[in-house]
Formats: C-alpha cells, structure tokens, sequence
C-alpha cells in the first residue's frame, strides 16, 4: 500500500507540473504499474478520463515488458506511442512506477521530451522514494477512514 | 497495490475478477456497471475480440464519496479465461487487493474450475501473495442452468479456504451485488489492519 499526504501531493504535482511545461507537454502522469493513477501535472486542456488512461497505460506498459522477457531482454526501459497527432512517451520509475508524457507532436519532440524527462527523472524517483519510505514505516491508516460507514447500496439506482 | 492520496482524499483499490473461459466474469462487470448510477462510474474499456472474448481484459472504476469525505475507488478487472492466456491473465493480478474467482456451475466445466483455480493460486505465489490472505470471493455463476453441479461439491473443490461464496446466475444479476459488497467489504477491511 501506498499513501500520499497532502504536502508530498503538492511536491509531487510541482514536480511534474514543471516537466509538462520545460518539455512543453499537454500533461505529465505518474501512475504505479497495477494501473493506479499516483499524481499529474496542472494541466486543465487535457481532458481525457485519466483513471482509464492509467489503466490502460499499465496494461501496454506490463504487455510490452512480457514481451521483452519472452524475447531474452532483462527489462523494458520505456516506450512510445504514436497516434496521428500525439505522442506518448512512458518511461519505467525504480521498476515500479510509469512516468507517461503527453504531448502534440506540433509543439514538442521525442528528442526535447527524453531531454528534460533525464533532468526531472532522478527528483521524481527521489520523492517517490521519500514517500514509500514514510508509508513503510507507518503501521496504521489514519482512523478518519472508517469501513463500516461506506454505505454500498447508495450506488445503485 | 491499494493507494490512498490524503490531499484529494481517495482511496483507490484494485479487484480482479478471476475464472475459467465464458464463466461470466465480464457478465458481472457489466452488470455492475450498467446498475450503478453514472455518477458513480467511469468508462467501462473492454479489450475484447471480435467475438467478444476478453483478450485482454475490461476495466471500470467504481466510485463511492462521502466517506468522511472520502472517495473510494474500485477498479474492477476481468482476467482473460481461456488457457491460452496465461501470461495475460498473471499481468492482470500485478498489485491485486481482492479478487473474485467467478466458477462456472456445468459439470462438463468443472475441471476448467479447477485449472483455473491451480493457475491463479501458482500466479499469486509467482507475486509472493498468498492466497490464504488475500480478500478473496468465490461466486459459483449459471446455477439456473440443467446440468449445474450441486453447490456442495463445487464448494468442496474450490472454495477450500471457506471463504465467503455465492450462488449467481450473473446474466440476470442474481448474486452479483452481493459478490460485489462482499469484496469491497473485505479488501477495506484489509485497508485498515
């Protein structure tokens, strides 16, 4: 289990924040490799559902490194997509996380992305890294989660 | 990997439905996701062929607010059933909180019940899980049909643990909500030890 605090949010969307607008990104997303999304760059353009996209993102990402495994590869280090107009670039973070760049192919390039990615890339890991330790060492969640007072049946019509 | 964000106060959890090929897993999603309210929902993605087999897998999230201002989110999963893939299915439970193992009830489905059950247990120890720990839901699906087994023994073969099970018959959403709380329930509860 992962927990993020209300300080390290904020650190964590600054960071992420700044790369989208160095690189000149539509956004920038952090999500972990089961498909959870983590954090995203301030980014009010981009529209797109980003729950699916980072499940969807996890699932590309785990298919693409099974394949490198089936062909003798130790590791998947990231990847691109290209549709007409965007690219999407995903790199793996501490082998755990996916960083995932957004970006219109008319106002940025591969080349500009992998650039600042290798500027911001060692910050991101370094804060990721501060949070898991933190969450490692905390033994309970915060009592303001109470299960018994979700009420499930309001879900459905 | 459960994961709780403090500032935007969201609890995200992730919930695989597991089975043998055509056992119904992706009958429960879509059920689940056509009855619950749009506001509490997201996009329902299948990965699915042209005959709609899952190929990949589905996705929806479900969202519940108002938790002392919490929001929980489930992301439901299907796993693909076929045996063909395996290497699939095993990427699909990669930071799994609880899982649904949907059974198919048809006696001449029984020993695909338990292959199935075999390669999801195999790929739980492959993610050091154990499944004697983990929120698990054993959902015997299609009891409306002539040929379904008695549930004692499709009890006895699969639900080894005594775990919570169900009778469903998933297409009419008979037993589906139930399976569905009973998951929930168990993998918050795991949240909080």
């Amino acid at each position: 289990m992962l927990n993020i605090t209300p300080e390290e949010d904020r650190e964590l969307r600054k960071l992420l924040t700044e790369l989208a607008k160095e690189s000149k990104s539509k956004i920038v997303i952090l999500i972990d490799k089961s498909g959870q999304l983590i954090s995203r760059s301030e980014s009010p353009a981009f529209s797109s559902d980003d729950i699916t996209f980072a499940s969807l993102t996890a699932g590309n990402v785990a298919a693409s490194e099974a394949l490198s495994k089936l062909l003798g590869d130790k590791d998947l280090n990231h990847m691109f997509t290209e549709t007409e107009e965007e690219g999407i670039y995903m790199i793996l973070l501490d082998g755990k996380y996916i960083l995932v760049v957004i970006f219109d192919k008319d106002s940025s390039n591969l080349g500009i992305i992998r650039v600042k990615i290798k500027r911001f890339y060692p910050k991101v890991k370094e804060l990721i890294e501060r949070i898991e330790e933190r969450t490692e060492k905390e033994t309970t969640v915060s009592s303001d989660i109470n299960v018994e007072e979700i009420d499930l049946d309001s879900l459905f019509e | 990997m459960s994961f709780i964000n403090f500032a935007t106060k969201e609890i995200n959890c992730k919930i695989v439905y597991y089975g043998p090929g055509l056992s119904g897993k992706t009958v429960n999603i879509k059920w689940i996701y056509e009855h619950v309210r749009p506001e509490n929902r997201g996009e329902l993605v299948t990965l699915a062929t042209e005959t709609e087999r899952t190929l990949f897998f589905d996705f929806v999230p479900i969202e519940i607010s108002n938790v002392k201002g919490f929001k929980v989110r489930f992301h439901l999963y299907t796993t693909p059933g076929q045996i063909i893939y395996q290497a699939s299915r095993k990427l699909i439970l990669k930071g799994v909180d609880g899982i649904v193992f949907v059974a198919d009830s048809q006696e001449e489905r029984h020993d695909a019940n338990l292959d199935t059950l075999d390669d999801m247990i195999e790929n739980l120890k492959d993610y050091k899980m154990d499944i004697e720990k983990i929120p698990l839901v054993i959902q015997y699906n299609k009891r409306d049909l002539p040929n379904a087994l008695p549930v004692d023994i499709l009890r006895r073969d699969l639900n080894r643990w005594n775990r919570p099970d169900f009778e469903a018959i998933a297409i009419k959403g008979v037993g589906v909500l139930e399976t569905f709380k009973e998951i929930t329930k168990q993998v918050l509860r795991k949240l909080k030890e």
